[in-house]
């Protein structure tokens, strides 16, 4: 789990919240390459920001990139700007790029994400007492498999993005083995599969996620942490244990190439203040995912109904 | 054979060894028996190496067919490449037209081939990717003859055994006997001076190697060319060599012509070999005459001539119980035989 | 090992006994001594070297120093990508389809340019008509350049024999390295973008293109060679005008295999991104777990494999001749159907005919789920509890009251390992020392479990085979290479990898072997499994994760069923080559002496066969290991895990670590059953 850089992220609300002035437009005759990476709330995120380029009279490319290997081509000018990064998802080689002064970050998306130990709504018939925390520690083998046995069992993230579930059972001493599982898709067919068969599950997950909707998941709830949660095992309700409280919040940020600001000015000022809220992203997701519209039209469609809502950060930046 | 142009091919103490370290070991060997080269081949087999070639010496005579004749693995096919210089020969010289090449670069190598050798396989080592023209004009394409000249060429020779109508074609498509005669037919594309043959109708049915063997010496007998050929079968190597090298585990154990093989072999092996042939038809009367220029020519005189073959011979002569005089060419008289000999003669192997 | 070779029978075994005596020594020391000494069982952290970041140090340092190089290559190769990109996109799909059709019918007559026309189609329908054209402008630019460097290494070796066997030593690291290692790697070097995937496909599709040409050069007929010489040719046009053509049948099969490497490797390198090609969409609609409409991008790989694969499996054998004109009439078709049709031709990107197909596939898979949620779970349970944990943790540990109804005991150790006694000393005393011996060491592992064996036995245990398979060398090069496996801190995975492999490996050895001889047995049968083989062996495996997640969640079964869906193919291919291919003059004499056909099956066939099984296991060990990456996916520890993390991590020394880490695992289990086969060869004379 990688809390990143909240100094940074304190510096761009500033540089929003003080105003931003017309800039210059740029080298706008070469296009601006935008990544678009795995998952269809960054394809909604990207687009619109691509769209609110455009109508500032740029040329945007769109370019398919793996979330995790995307740094690079950043670092290199080969893709100018990513938009969605979850602070909770994001390698190493994110810090390695800013810190060698090759990538800069650029602002909060101001999506509010959340973490945490989920599970889907059936669940809390086969263990009474969910949401509490504490009805874990009885009906663990309500959870337990071929794999886990005598202990119950946890899906966690993948490994590569941290083991925050693996952290929490530690913290909060409860008999669950987590599981890493090896990619986003087998989180999803676990979530799919016990929905449908009405078997056990627990989760590590996280929203803004169409899943969330689509399988009726939950959050356990775990008593809210602070920092000294993670380094002093004194606090909370395991005194031998750190990370016996609830995920710290995930930040969604936005990232681009060193070079962004210099070449187009203007584009830098409107992504760096481009921002979107789970109300707007998550009715576009679920038009694209639960009812099958193409990214497109449900972005062009939201674009001309809420202009009030993106075309004052293009303006700021143009005129 | 008269000699009286210079050898054409000319081998000495040629050795081919195969192992690791074949030319210092081969020295060694040689320096440890004293120069006994079988004693050597001995100490070479002892290390593990394999003297495929030991020790080989012989001359080929313009315009001579020379047969190197002997069972397989016993370095005949070997022998040959190392004069062709497909193998590089551990020791000895070879001089090709009194140039010796023993040691020749590869360019040099390269224009010797291209001026002065066709070689025939035994499986006809035909180019499966090239027509029948192709293949027989290869030689010339690779010295960079021009597309016409090379196909006039490629026609004669194709013309010259017999295969026009085929030029079309490709290996696949054509028989054994067939393939051979495109072998043929590109080993003298270039109209070299030496032909190596190396066992080229072992892989023909009977018939048609006879057949082919006729042609063959047919061929020989308008080019005139300096040939060795190799076979392991005695009967095609008396019916076709002037003179005949038989080799024995990698040794050459006799050198003869057909006749003194069969007549006189110099040891159980080679009288082995000649065990099944029948003698009357190779051997000659010259073999087993006495030289003498007084004849006496009776009134019954059979009028033999020293080229004639034991079997005709000893049917002139049958009911006669004195010596004959025998012939040349010219009818002056070269030598007398005696009846009892040549019957003799032909159950020499019985012995 | 040559003095035991010219003894037969008996004293074949003996080297097998002398090797198996010695791992059972080590095996028994181990476990007797590890109570006492904890660093036996488990190599100290402290003991490894920081391998890993040297590793990470050297190949950061040599990419950065030929970056500029390759960042140059990089921009070179833009080029034919984008004109073959313009050219796929620009051309209208009803000519796309007629000049596959007759070029289909070109190669192959009718069958070639049917299957052309409606592999097309049902591409079109598919709706990633786009992403196709993208992916196969990407496979247009790789195979050529796999084809010239692969040619090149082929070529090279044969001329300098001397490098053969480096070169040998470059084409098994090429395709034994996992592609995902070696992905960042080349990220660093040739920048964002496809010409990194065009690179990785290149890369793996080399290999099998070397080695066919190197294969047919080898094979050119002596005579041929010698003719070529003795025509006065220099040694280029010996190459080039007689030795390459005359081999051409040879070379294309290593053009096909090349084809479907490259195609293989392209989805593969989708996880970059950068192209948004067919692979990309399978990625997506696997993370959203819609396993339809994943099988249905899966699909569209599948057909443009199989195309390719017939198309130039056309060229490796002998052509008929197929009427030009047929060719210019399927041409002028397709243009006149556009010029025709040309206002109201359709954008292919805007078919959907088969979404609802793939929507009713992904219904029926949750119908299916529902319905057998508690089979699919005793399953699982079954398969687990009595197989993978007891292989992988020992009897010792996985007996448990809850699993098998009972603790074990200490009691229970000591009476399995008596029972392996009686059954050594019954087997010693039938003359079979070596499998006695063996009896015994498998009792050892079964108890310790593999995951927790000592790693000095798995080190003499490796060796010792390596010996009796090829030799000292063999031995010694398994000990340095596990050693450094060793030393790198990375065992504890690699014996988790090996586990998992191996399980693996066991189960396609039994099933691909019964498959592969019912498929020998009845033609019928085969026509059914064949195509499945195809399937299994060109879609896209992310595919199947979906299927297999849902119905056995996370975990090693899961992982265990992918591997197996992909291993299993190459045995049972090769089962059924080696038992089809028995010499007929060998049945009719087994028939003429009165053999029943059971009896020709054990005494004649199977004995005939098992040099080509046993490649055929060999093959099976490769593509096990190759698949334990793809099963990380799913979510095993292990050293597929590792290469995920390094992939994610950019971290390049992990990737190079753990990828040489699955190369050395890969390289030694095939040497040693190389090893075997080629002892089998020997002595029935092949």
């Amino acid at each position: 789990m990688r809390k990143a850089y909240p100094g940074l992220a304190a510096a761009a609300v500033a540089a929003f919240a003080g105003g931003a002035s017309a800039a210059e437009l740029g080298a706008s005759g070469e296009p601006i390459k935008l990544a678009i990476n795995e998952w269809t709330g960054q394809h909604v995120t990207t687009r619109v920001a691509g769209e609110m380029l455009k109508a500032a009279g740029y040329e945007v490319e769109y370019v398919t990139a793996g979330m995790m290997n995307q740094f690079q081509a950043i670092a290199d000018g080969d893709i100018h700007a990513t938009l969605e990064i979850w602070s909770s998802n994001v390698s190493d080689e994110y810090a390695k790029k800013v810190a060698e002064g090759t990538v800069v970050e650029l602002g909060d998306l101001g999506l509010d994400a959340k973490e945490g130990i989920a599970y889907p709504a059936h669940v809390a018939d086969l263990c009474p007492g969910l949401p509490d925390w504490k009805a874990l520690k009885d009906c663990a083998q309500v959870f337990a498999t071929a794999d886990t046995i005598p202990l119950g069992r946890l899906v966690d993230y993948p490994a590569d993005w941290g083991t925050p579930g693996a952290d929490r059972m530690a913290g909060f001493d409860l008999p669950f083995k987590a599981v890493p599982a090896g990619s986003e898709g087998a989180l999803i067919a676990e979530l799919r599969a016990s929905s449908e068969r009405k078997s056990p599950l627990l989760i590590t997950f996280w929203q803004p996620h169409w899943a969330m909707s689509a399988y009726d998941v939950k959050f356990v709830d775990l008593p809210v942490g602070n920092e000294e949660c993670f380094n002093d095992p004194a606090w909370g309700v395991n005194p031998d244990a750190t990370h016996d409280c609830d995920f710290a919040p995930s930040r969604i940020f936005k990232g681009g190439w060193a070079g962004l600001e210099e070449k187009w000015p203007a584009a830098y000022q409107i992504l760096t203040n481009y921002q979107l809220s789970v109300e707007d992203q998550q009715p576009m997701m679920g038009a694209i995912d639960v009812d099958g519209g193409s990214v497109e039209d449900v972005v062009a469609a939201w674009m001309s109904q809420n202009e009030d809502k993106w075309r004052p950060v293009v303006d700021a930046a143009t005129k | 054979m008269s000699r009286a142009t210079p050898p054409v091919i000319a081998c000495q103490n040629v050795w081919q060894v195969f192992g690791p370290n074949a030319k210092a070991a081969l020295a060694d060997a040689l320096a440890r028996s004293g120069g006994d080269p079988q004693a050597a081949a001995g100490l070479l087999g002892a290390a593990g190496l394999i003297p495929a070639v030991q020790d080989a010496t012989f001359e080929v005579g313009e315009g001579e067919l020379f047969v190197i004749m002997g069972l397989s693995g016993s370095g005949k096919s070997t022998l040959v490449r190392c004069i062709a210089q497909l193998l590089e020969g551990t020791s000895g010289e070879i001089s090709i037209e009194g140039e010796n090449v023993v040691g020749a670069g590869k360019q040099r190598l390269t224009r010797l081939r291209r001026e002065k050798m066709g070689m025939v396989f035994q499986h006809f080592g035909l180019f499966p990717h090239m027509t029948v023209a192709e293949n027989v004009a290869y030689p010339l394409r690779v010295q960079g003859v021009d597309r016409k000249r090379r196909r006039a060429r490629a026609q004669e020779v194709i013309t010259l055994v017999g295969l026009q109508g085929r030029e079309g074609a490709y290996p696949r498509e054509l028989s054994g006997g067939q393939r051979q005669r495109v072998g043929i037919a590109r080993s003298l594309a270039v109209n070299p001076g030496i032909w190596f043959l190396d066992e080229p109708f072992s892989a023909l049915d009977p018939l048609i190697r006879r057949q082919l063997q006729d042609e063959f010496l047919n061929i020989q007998g308008k080019l005139r060319k300096s040939i060795i050929f190799i076979t392991h079968d005695i009967a095609e190597a008396l019916k076709l060599a002037d003179r005949i090298a038989i080799m024995r585990d990698g040794r050459i154990v006799q050198i003869g012509t057909p006749t003194d093989i069969v007549l006189r072999p110099v040891d159980d092996y080679v009288r082995e070999f000649s065990r099944d042939v029948p003698k009357g038809r190779h051997a000659r009367v010259a073999s087993v005459m006495q030289p003498t220029d007084r004849c006496r020519p009776g009134p019954d005189d059979p009028g033999l001539r020293q080229g004639m073959t034991l079997d005709v011979a000893l049917a002139r002569c049958m009911d006669l119980y004195e010596p004959v005089p025998v012939w040349d060419d010219r009818g002056a008289c070269v030598g007398a035989v005696n009846p009892a000999d040549l019957a003799a003669a032909l159950q020499v192997e019985d012995t | 090992m040559t003095a035991a070779h010219g003894r037969p029978a008996r004293a074949m075994a003996a080297p097998g006994v002398r090797a198996a005596l010695v791992a059972l020594l080590a095996g028994a020391l181990c476990l007797a001594l590890a109570p006492r000494f904890a660093w036996l069982g488990q190599w100290p952290d402290a003991w490894t070297l920081p391998l890993t970041q040297w590793a990470g140090t050297a190949v950061t340092w040599l990419l950065e120093a030929i970056k500029p190089l390759a960042r140059e290559f990089s921009a070179l190769m833009r080029h034919p990508m984008d004109w073959a990109n313009l050219a796929l996109h620009a051309t209208p799909w009803p000519i796309t389809i007629g000049v596959t059709a007759a070029l289909g019918w070109y190669l192959g007559g009718f069958a070639m340019a049917a299957l052309g026309a409606v592999g097309l189609g049902f591409v079109v329908a598919s709706g990633y008509w786009t992403e196709s054209m993208n992916t196969l402008a990407l496979v247009a630019v790789s195979v050529p350049l796999a084809l010239v460097v692969g040619g090149a290494i082929g070529i090279l070796a044969n001329e300098m024999p001397r490098l053969k066997p480096p070169v040998q030593a470059l084409l098994d690291v090429m395709q034994t390295v996992p592609t995902f290692a070696y992905l960042t790697p080349l990220m660093l070097l040739f920048g964002f973008g496809p010409v990194v995937g065009l690179i990785a496909s290149a890369i793996y599709a080399a290999p099998p293109m070397a080695r066919n040409v190197l294969l047919a050069l080898e094979r050119v007929d002596p005579e041929i060679r010698e003719a070529a010489v003795m025509s006065g040719a220099t040694r280029a046009q010996q190459l080039f005008q007689v030795e390459i053509p005359s081999g051409a049948s040879q070379i294309m099969v290593g053009v096909n295999q090349c084809l479907m490497a490259a195609l293989s490797m392209v989805i593969i390198a989708a996880v970059i991104g950068g192209f948004n090609d067919i692979g990309w969409e399978v990625l997506l609609t696997m993370r959203k777990a819609q396993f339809g409409q994943s099988l249905l991008a899966g699909l569209v790989i599948v057909v443009f494999a199989v195309v390719i694969d017939r198309y130039s499996g056309t060229l490796a054998g002998e052509r008929r001749r197929h009427d030009r004109r047929v060719v210019y009439l399927l041409l002028a078709l397709s243009v006149v159907l556009t010029a025709l049709f040309w206002s109201s031709l359709a954008d292919a990107a805007t078919f959907h005919v088969l979404t609802p197909v793939a929507e009713a596939v992904d219904r029926s898979l949750t119908a299916f789920t529902i319905a057998n949620g508690a089979t699919l779970d005793a399953i699982k349970n079954n398969a687990m509890f009595f197989g993978l944990l007891p292989l992988r943790i020992g009897l010792d540990q996985a007996v448990l009251p809850f699993t098998w109804g009972f603790a074990w005991t200490g009691t229970m150790s000591w009476a399995l390992f008596a029972v392996a006694a009686v059954l050594c000393l019954l087997l010693i005393w039938r003359g079979r020392p070596a499998a006695g011996l063996m009896a015994m060491i498998a009792a050892g592992m079964l108890e310790t479990g593999i995951a927790d064996l000592p790693w000095p036995f798995v080190l003499i245990g490796t060796a010792a085979l390596g010996w009796v398979a090829a030799g000292w060398r063999l031995a010694l090069l398994s000990l340095v290479l596990l050693s450094s496996i060793l030393l790198s801190g990375l065992f504890g995975r690699a014996l988790m990898s090996l586990y998992l492999s191996g399980a693996a490996v066991f189960a396609c050895a039994l099933v691909g072997g019964a498959v592969g001889w019912l498929a020998a047995v009845s033609p019928l049968a085969w026509r059914l499994v064949r195509p499945l083989c195809d399937m299994l062996q060109t879609i896209p495996l992310f595919v199947f994760l979906i299927p297999v997640l849902m119905f056995f969640q996370i975990g090693e079964f899961s992982a265990f069923l992918a591997i197996c869906a992909y291993a299993v193919v190459p045995m049972i291919r090769y089962t059924r080559h080696g038992l089809v291919s028995t010499p007929p003059d060998l049945i009719e004499a087994a028939a003429a002496s009165g053999a029943t056909d059971a009896q020709i099956m054990r005494d004649i066939r199977v004995p005939y066969a098992a040099p080509t099984i046993l490649l055929g296991l060999n093959q099976t060990i490769l593509y096990a290991f190759a698949m334990l990456v793809i099963a990380a996916l799913i979510g095993t520890t292990g050293l597929g895990q590792s290469i995920y993390l390094a992939l994610g991590q950019a971290d390049v020394g992990l990737g190079v670590s753990a990828g040489a880490a699955m190369a050395i695992l890969a390289l030694l289990a095939d040497r040693i059953v190389q090893g075997f086969a080629a002892e089998r060869r020997r002595a029935l004379g092949l």
